[in-house]
């Protein structure tokens, strides 16, 4: 996020845009609801109704898959308005000709056909954001989660820079990232083509540090993506071994069949986790890791703030903290890796990243929190990006983003006619690992999971409320319960991807963004058949779901 | 004479995000003898809220027993088994027929009919069998559960969980005195 969470209280508007706080993160949810009790204008980007919509002033709801048709449509109300702020444009900003180009057919109406947003609620919308003195972006999975990502992420990048709102207080662009410390794992190198802190894996010069304080060559080359393995296992057989810490890609990665097969004919899969799941079905070897509260370390949050968090409980049973497996299997490869504490990787690490190297445990002590970049220690962090209004390009200019729209890459047709999303519901967490072994939220929201489809829709299939009904793709089909409601618009169906017996992932596509490699969970065609034997539905799903539990070992 | 009326817990629709922290908390304060000790997770009683989160199309928040003075429920129960206590309308659970009468009567849907539970197990009907295709089996017995503002607890424990502060008590006579006064702030205001 350019700016932080706490200033999402203090904006004048926000535009949330496929962002369902109040499902993924119900704590930020809080700032949003507290922003509109302070008289910030909301404007909510989103197919189907969440309760930032339900308090939103305005409501875009677009068709799925659409999005840069929409950003493209509002840069060209801000365009065409002259709405965007020149002076800001004319000294921080370049491409504006190339942008007035791109975005110069993307009309409100003719955005309306493709989106189906009334244009003159785009006109609106634009007007609202352009006049407002603090506005700020708010995005999510609904973005990123489709075959055209980037240029939808860089898009909305745009609308912040043609209206100004970077480089101060309460505005900005927040990608409000999903799980707990996804963030931080991305800030400690747990990407392709990035050492810790960013640092490029092609920098010579960077990797000669690396090099020098590991002891080790390292390679220059980018590595694979996730996503890219399967085609990595099954057609080139070029990747023979999976380490998998504290990650279900069974459950959580799309085209859940294909993952199997992956892992069936890899030559060694190692799952190092706190419970049981599916991945760790087809694991050669298990090691079993504390859980959050037996160990320490620290956490990144979505705004880029350092935190630490410290042991509550002794471990019970035969598990060690990640970081001694990790240093007693590098040992035993023939690397002696040997720390006495977090507190000694974590200067270790900061030694090495200039963007994180005042966040001592001490300042953290002292300060509860620190954001980055904090090059020193008597640095206290940068709430904000970018100020002063320099970009981190090489002239500091910021550029301006635009591209056509492109559809996803499957269509409805009329097998399957029904578009289905995948999203997050508030009881469980990611793939439930945690939560489905909580008993209380177990029960809450329970096995085999539910599919949202619309009131119009399940009258026409002849579907009752909570009723299992059957949900297909080209890829699978799996059992789940109906939840039919008014918030979901006809023609779209939605499902949380964390059930084991209604498991989603069975049904999505593995089509992926060009450049990041993000699968399309967002979009994928389906269709939904009612069940005319309930009893018979019923006691299968007991039955897969006991099978389920008793191959993992799990009694809760 | 609002010196008398029963309070009842409400919620602002405009504040709740749907967390159900209120349900949850009004299960773990209900069942102190069902093993909810030191956390909820590890619960072996199934999770019987009494107040319940509902979404439509324009709205999300609990609802729960608005403790009325002419209770329907009580009016309609035919064993005497709800009761007016100490400003509130509260259930015998161990009266409770499971007749479905006060279901049905209750204009909120604030009262569901639940299986009960004594230390963590199901309790068992003295007499009536299920038949089933193993002969006669045991049959769980189910009784009417609604708010009782949390009796043996203190004050209503949704209230004080909701992270978002949108559940409020009402003390109707304090509520009318609030709103006297405030009727009177805004009259001099209009006049001056």
């Amino acid at each position: 996020m350019s700016n932080s969470i706490p200033e999402i209280e203090n904006a004048d508007l926000l535009l949330i845009f496929g962002y369902n706080g109040a499902d993924s993160h119900p704590i930020v949810a809080r700032r949003i609801i507290k922003a509109k009790e302070k008289g910030a204008k909301i404007i909510v980007v989103d197919p189907r109704i969440t309760e930032s919509v339900r308090i939103a002033d305005l409501w875009l709801p677009l068709k799925g898959g659409t999005n840069m048709a929409l950003v493209n449509a509002c840069g060209n109300v801000l365009i065409n308005e002259a709405l965007y702020h020149k002076e800001y444009v004319g000294k921080y900003v370049e491409g504006l000709e190339d942008y007035k180009t791109a975005v110069a057919k993307y009309t409100p109406e003719y955005a309306e056909a493709i989106t189906g947003v009334k244009a003159d609620d785009i006109r609106k919308a634009m007007r609202d954001y352009a006049g407002a003195k603090n506005a700020m972006i708010l995005y999510g999975m609904g973005v990123c989660q489709f075959s055209q990502a980037v240029d939808v992420v860089r898009g909305l990048a745009s609308l912040v820079l043609l209206t100004g709102n970077l480089g101060r207080a309460n505005v900005g662009i927040g990608p409000v990232r999903g799980q707990n410390n996804v963030q931080g794992t991305c800030d400690m190198g747990t990407l392709p083509d990035v050492f810790p802190g960013y640092q490029a894996v092609t920098d010579a010069k960077a990797r000669r540090k690396f090099e020098k304080a590991w002891g080790v060559k390292l390679s220059g080359r980018i590595g694979y993506k996730l996503t890219e393995i399967p085609h990595l296992v099954l057609q080139e057989d070029k990747v023979k071994a999976y380490y998998i810490m504290g990650e279900d890609p069974v459950q959580s990665d799309p085209n859940a069949g294909e993952v199997r097969e992956v892992l069936d004919k890899m030559e060694l899969v190692i799952v190092q986790d706190i419970f049981m799941n599916k991945t760790a079905l087809h694991a050669d070897v298990i090691l079993p890791a504390t859980s959050w509260g037996e160990h320490e370390g620290v956490y990144s949050s979505a705004d880029r703030g350092f935190q630490r968090f410290k042991k509550a409980v002794e471990p019970k049973g035969d598990c060690k903290p990640d970081w001694q497996i990790i240093c007693e299997i590098a040992t035993a490869m023939g690397y002696e890796m040997k720390y006495e504490d977090t507190e000694e990787i974590w200067d270790e690490m900061r030694g090495l990243c200039p963007s994180f190297a005042g966040a001592s445990y001490k300042r953290l002590d002292e300060l509860g929190s620190i954001q980055w970049p904090c090059p020193t220690e008597e640095h206290t962090g940068t709430p904000y990006l970018y100020e002063g209004n320099k970009f981190s390009t090489p002239n500091g200019k910021g550029q301006l983003f635009a591209c056509d729209w492109r559809p996803p890459l499957e269509r409805v047709d009329e097998e399957f006619p029904l578009s289905l999303s995948t999203v997050r519901e508030v009881g469980h967490y990611s793939v439930r690992t945690m939560t489905g072994n909580c008993r209380a939220l177990q029960q809450l929201a329970d096995e085999p999971g539910y599919v949202q489809l619309s009131v119009e829709d399940a009258e026409e299939l002849h579907i009752r409320d909570q009723e299992l009904i059957s949900i297909s793709s080209r890829r699978g089909s799996v059992m789940a319960r109906a939840l039919v409601t008014e918030r979901v618009k006809k023609g779209a169906t939605y499902m949380t991807y964390q059930w084991w017996i209604g498991a989603c992932n069975e049904l999505t596509s593995d089509h992926v963004d060009p450049i990041t490699k993000t699968p399309e969970f967002k979009y994928c065609a389906v269709k939904v058949e009612r069940i005319k034997d309930q009893a018979g539905a019923e006691q299968h799903v007991r039955d897969e779901y006991a099978k389920l539990r008793k191959q993992m070992g799990v009694n809760v | 004479m609002s010196g008398t009326l029963n309070s009842f817990v409400v919620a602002n629709p405009n504040q709740c995000i749907g967390c159900k922290v209120c349900e949850i908390v009004c299960f773990a304060v209900h069942n102190k003898n069902n093993q909810v000790a030191m956390s909820v997770g590890t619960i072996a009683a199934p999770v019987i809220p009494r107040l319940y989160l509902v979404r439509g199309e324009t709205f999300t928040m609990p609802i729960q027993c608005r403790h009325c003075e002419d209770a329907p429920c009580a009016n309609s129960c035919r064993i005497g088994a709800i009761k007016q206590e100490d400003k509130r309308i509260v259930i015998d659970e161990n009266d409770c027929i499971g007749c479905k009468t006060c279901l049905l009567a209750c204009p909120f849907g604030a009262i569901d009919l639940l299986p009960q539970f004594k230390d963590g197990e199901a309790v068992i009907q003295a007499n009536l069998k299920e038949e089933s295709e193993f002969g006669l089996e045991e049959k769980v017995k189910t009784i009417a559960y609604k708010c009782d503002l949390c009796q043996d607890h203190g004050e209503p424990a949704c209230v004080t969980a909701c992270p978002q502060q949108a559940l409020t008590l009402v003390i109707p006579a304090e509520e009318k005195k609030r709103r006297n006064r405030q009727a009177a702030v805004n009259l001099l205001s209009a006049l001056n």
